[in-house]
């Protein structure tokens, strides 16, 4: 998987490269908007990491040029800007997701790889989603595991659908206030924790395997045993 | 405008009162000099002189208008152009005021006159004038001045009614413009009027004062955003380090602590700034986004289920009640933020066992959201200086938390023209924002 990487602070960049590069990814850097913009269009690459206050060309601009040149890959906008209008402003202008400064890595990795499957266009199944022996109808909210019948919250259900679209992947908290509840913003209190161990409860406490995983420091998963990772 | 009318009508009726006593004097003084003339020849001639004069002069009856009647003591007329002595009307003093019916042109006229009555040894000597011609002026000197009073009010509650529309529409505008400054628009200017007068002389004056208060507010955001970004960017390169260093496969544990607490204390300052960024957002109007419509009544059914199970894990009874739909015109994060910050406020500092009531109730055009709880609430004198920014209890000194909660809280109810009361409940604290409900 090819990233390139536009970000003016190299020392950040060198980080968020390395960090990437360890992750598995390859990794192309570029100081300015101008430079990042040639390259994007010179060569195909699987995802765009865009800081918005670019010397040259301003992050917010490039993703628009990018746009009208019809590159439709995916991109993920940095940004040290964090009001909840930046935001949806970074997404107007084109991007896809947006990050803001400073974030944990894991929470920079986590929506790399949902942008990435995203283009991918895997998680937009209508129907029914199967996890191992869990099933999941979305279309009349039914769930069940081993063919019984699983009770859930309305929002109980959203989390395991979010999930359950993108299974193998890590999904932070923030991903789940954001997608879920509509929150575009941290609350104080690690809430999504006492929702998800509900959710645990519901699908895991009486049926083996177990499928939802906590993973240290990033967030939630799902996970099918029995499929290859 | 009233004094104006009132003024006008005065001046009108003391020159209207003043030319009548005038016309009436002029009409006394010539009575007066005809009879000290009369005298005068009764004084050299006798009665006989007089009766001769006044035969000559009633010939001019008709021209002159003036009517004489002398009588004896019997009061047999002796001279005089009146058939008989006239039943008086009116007399005050020596002045008489009666009608003598005279014949013109084959018809009876009444004529009133005026008169005076003087007694010469014995008779008397009545000289009057037709006063017919000056009644008729007075009477339409007196429409004249009623009409002008009548005209003049007129006139004035017209202007009146046009100036004060004008006036209201300009004010209205105006009012108009300061709501939208009030709720954040610093660029809005008042509208200039197309006349130079003084209104446009103080709307240029308080333009420039404007001018002046949104360069400043432009230049306090921009350090405050450049201020944030600047100190964002170095946070950021201390995260990316520390995350990398706890990676690296030679720290220790005792390292490995101290990084991650660092960590957790930059995570604490991002907290902070993102804070201040967005009550700065809230102060200057909400930033670019247009206001939407906002169920407060699904936000808070919500939120409080998202708030539900953190409140039971530590003991607390989390109810709320809302019957929607309670929509407002707003900010949908910022109003989103409102409701955690009440929320994490009562869930934080509510002891294990109380209880937490989060209500939404529209009352007609009003929408409440409240946060009610039964905790150890915050002391009246103290509830004005909480929702400044960094403002803390002693008590809760120790406690985590940036001490910008309710300021953030503040900053959104005022962007949304809404009110903010605290209110101590002994025990707990409610704290309630109403906004008025979208139309």
């Amino acid at each position: 998987m090819q990233i390139l990487l536009i970000e003016d602070d190299v020392e950040a960049a060198s980080h968020v490269s390395s960090g990437l590069r360890e992750a598995g990814y390859t990794v192309k850097h570029c100081v300015d908007g101008a430079t990042g913009l040639a390259a994007a269009r010179a060569a195909r690459y699987d995802l765009l990491i865009v800081d918005r206050m670019l010397p040259q060309l301003d992050g917010l601009a490039l993703v628009a040029a990018l746009r009208q040149a019809d590159v439709p890959t995916p991109v993920l906008v940095l940004s040290a800007l964090g009001t909840i209008d930046d935001r949806v402003e970074g997404l107007r202008a084109g991007g896809d997701d947006y990050l803001v400064k400073p974030f944990a890595f894991a929470e920079l990795l986590a929506r790399i790889e949902a942008l990435l499957r995203r283009a991918s266009g895997d998680n937009r199944h209508v129907g029914t989603l199967r996890v191992a022996d869990l099933e999941i109808n979305t279309l009349a909210r039914r769930v069940t595991r081993a063919g019984r019948n699983i009770d859930l919250t309305t929002k109980e259900f959203q989390l395991l659908e979010y999930l359950a679209r993108r299974v193998g992947q890590i999904v932070t908290r923030t991903m789940l206030l954001e997608s879920v509840w509509n929150l575009q913003f941290d609350p104080q209190t690690n809430l999504i924790d006492v929702h998800m161990s509900r959710l645990r409860q519901a699908i895991d406490r009486d049926f083996s395997p177990p499928l939802l995983h906590t993973v240290r420091g990033s967030g939630y998963c799902i996970k099918d045993p029995g499929a290859t990772a | 405008m009233c004094g104006v009318t009132i003024g006008v009508s005065a001046l009108l009726l003391s020159v209207y009162l003043l030319i009548q006593r005038a016309m009436e004097r002029q009409v006394d003084l010539v009575v007066e000099t005809e009879i000290e003339s009369l005298r005068e020849d009764y004084r050299s001639g006798g009665r006989k002189r007089l009766i001769d004069v006044l035969d000559k002069r009633t010939d001019d009856w008709g021209r002159l208008g003036a009517a004489y009647l002398l009588i004896d003591k019997q009061g047999t007329a002796l001279a005089g152009n009146l058939p008989a002595w006239p039943t008086m009307s009116n007399s005050v003093g020596a002045w008489r005021e009666f009608d003598i019916t005279v014949n013109e042109q084959g018809r009876a006229v009444n004529h009133p006159v005026r008169a005076a009555v003087v007694a010469l040894d014995g008779n008397r000597l009545l000289v009057g004038t037709d006063v017919s011609e000056r009644r008729r002026f007075t009477q339409r000197l007196r429409a004249m001045t009623f009409w002008g009073i009548g005209l003049t009010a007129a006139l004035i509650a017209i202007t009146g009614w046009w100036f004060s529309r004008r006036l209201a529409a300009r004010v209205r505008a105006i009012a108009q413009a300061c709501d939208s400054i009030i709720s954040g628009d610093l660029t809005r200017r008042l509208p200039m009027g197309k006349s130079a007068d003084e209104f446009n002389q103080l709307t240029g004056t308080v333009n420039g004062m404007l001018d002046r208060i949104e360069q400043q507010t432009t230049a306090v955001r921009v350090t405050f955003n450049s201020a944030a970004h600047d100190l964002r960017a170095p946070l950021y390169r201390m995260r990316a380090r520390l995350e990398t260093t706890l990676q690296g496969a030679v720290v220790d544990g005792t390292a490995s602590r101290a990084v991650q607490a660092t960590l957790d204390d930059l995570e604490r300052v991002q907290r902070t700034l993102a804070t201040l960024l967005q009550i700065a957002q809230a102060e200057a109007g909400g930033g670019a986004m247009p206001p939407e419509r906002v169920d407060l009544a699904q936000m808070a059914i919500e939120l409080g289920e998202l708030y539900a199970l953190e409140a039971g894990a530590r003991g607390l009874t989390l109810r709320v009640a809302a019957a929607g739909p309670a929509n407002v015109n707003g900010h949908r994060q910022l109003l989103a933020q409102l409701l955690t910050n009440l929320l994490e406020n009562a869930i934080k500092y509510v002891p294990s066992g109380g209880g937490v009531d989060l209500q939404v109730t529209a009352n007609g055009s009003k929408i409440t959201l409240s946060v009610s709880d039964d905790g150890p609430g915050i002391p009246e004198m103290s509830h004005e200086t909480m929702v400044l920014p960094f403002r803390r209890l002693e008590r809760d000194q120790g406690a985590p938390g940036s001490g910008l909660g309710l300021s953030l809280v503040a900053a959104v109810v005022r962007l949304h023209h809404g009110q903010l009361e605290l209110l101590s409940t002994k025990p707990g604290l409610r704290v309630s924002c109403s906004f008025a409900a979208a139309a």
